[in-house]
């Protein structure tokens, strides 16, 4: 079992560099699992947590925290993860303009380009953790499909999990 | 405005975290119906500014929306009633879920059953990339820069061992360099909050 301090610390580093709930995928990944505090399954299981739970999509975190430290985990993950986002209200409150301004506005699109690239690098790496040697074609065009319904489609995240699962199920044994 | 009172604002959060299946969009949608149609705590305008805001935050921009609203509705308190509103009992059911798969994790079947989830949660992420840049990338010239930089980050994350953090931070001060043209519309990415 982890230590709940190392892992709010992990936790916190992730929310306070990542923008967006899935923005920290990448930096969590490299913190737990290249550290071996969790691994690669724990967090698919944390992700396919996160899309049947409620609330905003960041709630994989603590799921992920509970996997890696059981409820400490998920309570460090939970506390770390809602602390950064709210640095906005003290600065909203004393420095609204600087928020507004465009070079903040280019920080921030820096960013999220960024965090675009690292989740496409992200989504590849998941796919085929232990290279394309892994890979059965119907993981393929299981993979390529999410990925059209996920940005064209209106099906819900939960239902397109379930049946990921029931083909898993099917083609998997 | 008079303060929005505790209790009153505890419940309003508490049913936005306990009902909002299906990630952001529902739960920005239970916010809205909560805290601007039913109980005209905020006006429409007032909501889209504190969701703008909450969108340059770092971290899960929801809980920066929360902590904004709690704030203007009942200062310091209502920043801690609303974050824990929502996410206190979102967490518990997410342990709840997260024990129970915890304890069947080890079945054959689940095995079976995650080699097919596992590709499919790769491609949502990937989805949730192309959202994420749908709504950042800006069109002619400029757009291509922002490709760029896509690029530049997916190349460090294959193929070098370069820190995840670091490639944000370098592409951060990129922007503030080279991409400050304008904001970016990152209204149409909610899907990655």
């Amino acid at each position: 079992m982890s230590d709940p301090i190392a892992l709010f610390l992990i936790f916190l580093k992730a929310a306070a560099l990542g923008m967006g709930g899935y923005g920290s995928l990448p930096l969590l990944r490299e913190d737990l699992l290249l550290t071996g505090l969790a691994t690669d399954e724990q967090l698919i299981q944390s992700l396919a947590v996160g899309r049947f739970s409620t609330g905003p999509n960041g709630t994989y975190i603590v799921s992920l925290g509970y996997f890696a430290g059981g409820i400490g985990g998920a309570i460090a993950a939970l506390v770390a993860s809602c602390l950064p986002p709210l640095v906005m209200v003290p600065l909203v409150a004393v420095a609204r303009g600087r928020l507004l301004s465009p070079g903040f506005a280019g920080f921030t699109r820096g960013v999220l380009l960024a965090i675009s690239g690292l989740l496409l690098a992200f989504g590849l790496a998941i796919l085929a953790p232990a290279g394309a040697a892994g890979l059965a074609w119907w993981h393929v065009i299981l993979a390529l499909a999410a990925m059209a319904v996920t940005v064209h489609g209106r099906l819900h995240p939960a239902l397109l999990i379930g049946l990921g699962a029931a083909a898993g199920l099917l083609l998997g044994r | 405005m008079a303060s929005v009172p505790l209790g009153e604002l505890a419940r309003a959060w508490i049913a936005v975290g306990t009902q909002s299946i299906g990630g952001a969009s529902t739960t920005v949608y239970l916010m809205r119906l909560r805290l601007v149609e039913r109980t005209g705590w905020l006006t429409r305008r007032e909501f889209m500014e504190s969701y703008s805001l909450s969108q340059l935050s770092p971290g899960i921009h929801l809980v920066a929306l929360a902590g904004l609203i709690g704030h203007r509705l009942a200062g310091a308190s209502g920043v801690a009633v609303s974050v824990a509103g929502m996410m206190v009992p979102a967490a518990i059911i997410t342990v709840a879920l997260s024990a129970v798969l915890s304890g069947i994790a080890g079945h054959p079947l689940t095995g079976a059953a995650f080699a097919g989830i596992g590709p499919v949660t790769a491609g949502m992420t990937a989805g949730l990339a192309v959202i994420s840049a749908r709504g950042t990338v800006r069109h002619g010239v400029r757009g291509a820069l922002d490709l760029a930089v896509i690029a530049i980050a997916f190349m460090t994350f294959v193929g070098t061992a370069m820190s995840p953090a670091l490639v944000i931070i370098a592409c951060g001060l990129i922007g503030i360099v080279a991409l400050r043209h304008e904001r970016p519309e990152t209204e149409r990415s909610a899907e990655t909050e």
